[in-house]
């Protein structure tokens, strides 16, 4: 389980670094190549094709966006509406707290299905037995992408991966709360950085702040216990 | 009345708490499952495809480099320059938060990112100065706000993913509403100080100005990258947005030295989460406009509105509305892509110019932003000062009503958005 989650963070942080770099790599290969007028070192430049930076970008990007959205339910990110939800009493909460994450588990888990589908159609059956030495019938070979030529059904495999995992976490953040009552959060009482007051942690996120986008689990008040009742406590109302 | 039936799993979805990403999906599924025979294996591909644009992209590479920017001592040195230049005037620090907030917007997209960096830095010297707390806290977080108007902006990229608006266009005309809204949030704060007499910083001497300019100019260098870039068509507003990301990362960590080698990876993941997050409410808000558009609703509701003769100043006005009652509920990337395709084609309809509607629908999320329950910006400043939110609300209100005049303003004066794109020519 450990491996998983490493695993998955380091996916995630991994495409967003590559995509970054291939992009930069590209803007300035292309001003490069047009204004270096060094013989040798132009024509190097110019055999240079990176005419495929944008596609794997763009898919290094559904990928990050599939598994990153996988990883938010993990650490809570996901954005709700839960004005009216914070208003109720502890019990009813809890119940629309399990209803929510099992909404997100169905959902995911009907995508993932439909993505499989989707992929086994469009080759992914036709490179398992192809793989195998099967006979291929009349089993289609599927499309591939535009610029690298590779076959969607693996780029889209991102769907069904991405979701089955994110069905796996929507279920396994409805477990832990039915058994602790917690949701994930970020906690801001030690985040590391913190001494020297001047500069905020390099992983604040505002969006994990205690906004009003994001329903309160049962240990909510525990944690903040002098917003309890009203929440316009002058000073130090965050533990 | 298939409308009503999509609205009203809408709304109920996301009043249960569940992700806005999640509800928005699951209407979509339930809706093509119970009343249609549209192929559910379409909405599969929907799903990737939805995000297979170049442009959505330029979000992960702004996030990217926004949160190498909070960290980094850019915004010190930025409001170091900005207090050295209208620090002596009445409100010294308040304006200087205003300014630097204005700066700090032209080289981030987000709003609450805004208000992180110069609030963190500010409001703790602001009350070492001697100002109130509520007066500081009033003033960053509303000028923050100014990150989504004063482009590169997050959300505008996110209105032109849902109704193929030009990036670049967009970014040009949110300079003049932004500089605009900077002067008001300004006048407000040299207003309040004069009334209350607070304290003002000595006058820079023009060799200590040159030298905090010459500090800054890293971080202001990124203005001239991002916009000139896109300006003078050298980068797409995507590539424009990777070469910041790429330059936040060098100054912060080789010229600034704020960031070590071993806080790289934990922005990286923490930007890629939040992108991821933001991506999936795209994915999912795309499939939702997908059903719109099949089932007409824009088109419907444009027919009903010029049925009654309801005009343009009628439209802007229930727009409006329905964007600050939604900023109650939502944050800004949800409402634009919820409402965005729904309002835009009637807007189109009506003869608005669509930069123009996409600079009214910034500046309302805006102020949503600075308003409870739910106002990013608020929750933010409040985890800085430690104040409680109401408040915080308390504090925020001239500066909130005078944000709400200028909304006024912008949305029936078109030239004050689109005159600056036109007069470059990329409009």
């Amino acid at each position: 389980m450990k491996i998983l989650d490493h695993l998955e963070e380091w996916i995630i942080t991994f495409l967003i670094a590559a995509a970054t770099l291939i992009i930069f790599a590209a803007v300035v290969h292309r001003y490069a190549a047009s204004n270096i007028t060094l013989p040798v070192i132009q024509d190097w430049l110019l055999t240079i094709n990176l005419s495929w930076a944008q596609e794997l970008t763009i898919i290094m990007f559904v990928w990050m966006a599939k598994f990153g959205a996988a990883y938010g339910v993990r650490t809570g990110i996901h954005v709700g509406v839960d004005v009216l939800i914070n208003r109720m009493t502890g019990h009813t909460r809890a119940k629309f707290i399990v209803f929510g994450l099992l909404a997100g588990a169905t959902f995911t888990g009907v995508v993932a299905t439909l993505g499989a589908h989707f992929v086994w159609e469009n080759g992914a059956h036709y490179a398992y037995l192809h793989g195998l030495g099967l006979p291929l019938g009349d089993v289609p070979e599927g499309p591939t992408t535009p610029d690298l030529e590779w076959p969607t059904w693996m780029v889209y495999s991102a769907i069904p991966l991405g979701s089955s995992l994110m069905c796996f976490r929507f279920l396994q953040v409805a477990v832990a709360f039915i058994r602790t009552g917690e949701l994930p959060h970020h906690d801001h009482g030690h985040v590391d950085g913190i001494e020297e007051e001047e500069l905020p942690p390099p992983d604040l996120n505002p969006f994990e702040m205690d906004d009003n986008l994001h329903a309160h689990d049962l240990k909510f008040h525990h944690r903040h216990p002098r917003k309890v009742g009203a929440d316009d406590t002058v000073e130090g109302d965050k533990p | 009345m298939n409308a009503l039936i999509i609205f009203t799993l809408l709304t109920c979805l996301m009043l249960t708490g569940m992700p806005v990403s999640i509800s928005l999906g699951l209407t979509v599924l339930s809706f093509l499952f119970l009343f249609t025979q549209v192929p559910l294996e379409s909405v599969a591909l929907k799903l990737f495809t939805g995000i297979e644009k170049f442009e959505i992209m330029a979000i992960p590479f702004f996030i990217l480099a926004g949160n190498f920017l909070t960290h980094g001592g850019v915004a010190r040195r930025m409001i170091r320059f900005a207090s050295s230049i209208v620090g002596h005037w009445y409100g010294g620090l308040g304006l200087s938060g205003v300014l630097a907030c204005a700066l700090f917007a032209a080289i981030s997209g987000s709003s609450p990112a805004t208000v992180v960096a110069i609030g963190s830095i500010l409001l703790p010297a602001m009350v070492k100065a001697g100002f109130p707390r509520s007066f500081g806290a009033g003033v960053i977080t509303t000028s923050g706000a100014l990150g989504i108007l004063i482009p590169p902006s997050i959300v505008m990229v996110m209105y032109s993913v849902a109704t193929n608006t030009s990036v670049g266009a967009l970014f040009m005309a949110g300079v003049v509403p932004g500089i605009g809204l900077a002067i008001v949030l300004g006048g407000v704060t040299y207003y309040r100080a004069r009334k209350f007499d607070y304290p003002r910083l000595p006058k820079a001497s023009f060799g200590e100005r040159l030298k905090a300019f010459r500090e800054s100019a890293w971080g202001l260098l990124l203005i001239v990258i991002v916009m000139g870039g896109i300006y003078s068509g050298m980068f797409t507003p995507t590539e424009a947005a990777a070469m910041s990301a790429v330059y936040a990362f060098f100054v912060a960590v080789f010229v600034y030295k704020d960031l070590g080698f071993k806080d790289v990876p934990r922005v990286l993941l923490n930007s890629a989460n939040m992108s991821a997050m933001l991506l999936y409410i795209i994915t999912n808000a795309v499939l939702f406009s997908f059903i719109m558009t099949n089932e007409n609703i824009p088109q419907a509701l444009a027919d009903w509105m010029l049925g009654h003769g309801l005009g343009v100043i009628t439209f802007l006005l229930a727009c409006n509305i329905i964007l600050l009652l939604a900023g109650n509920f939502m944050e800004p990337s949800s409402i634009v892509l919820i409402f965005a395709p729904i309002l835009f084609p009637v807007a189109i309809k009506l003869g608005i110019d669509p930069v123009h509607f996409g600079i009214i629908m910034v500046v309302n999320m805006e102020v949503g932003m600075c308003h409870p329950p739910v106002g990013l910006n608020l929750y933010v400043a409040s985890g800085i000062t430690k104040m409680g939110i109401t408040e915080l609300t308390v504090a925020v209100w001239p500066w909130l009503l005078s944000m709400l005049g200028y909304l006024v303003l912008v949305t029936y004066w078109p030239g004050l958005s689109i005159w600056f794109p036109k007069w470059l020519g990329i409009m």
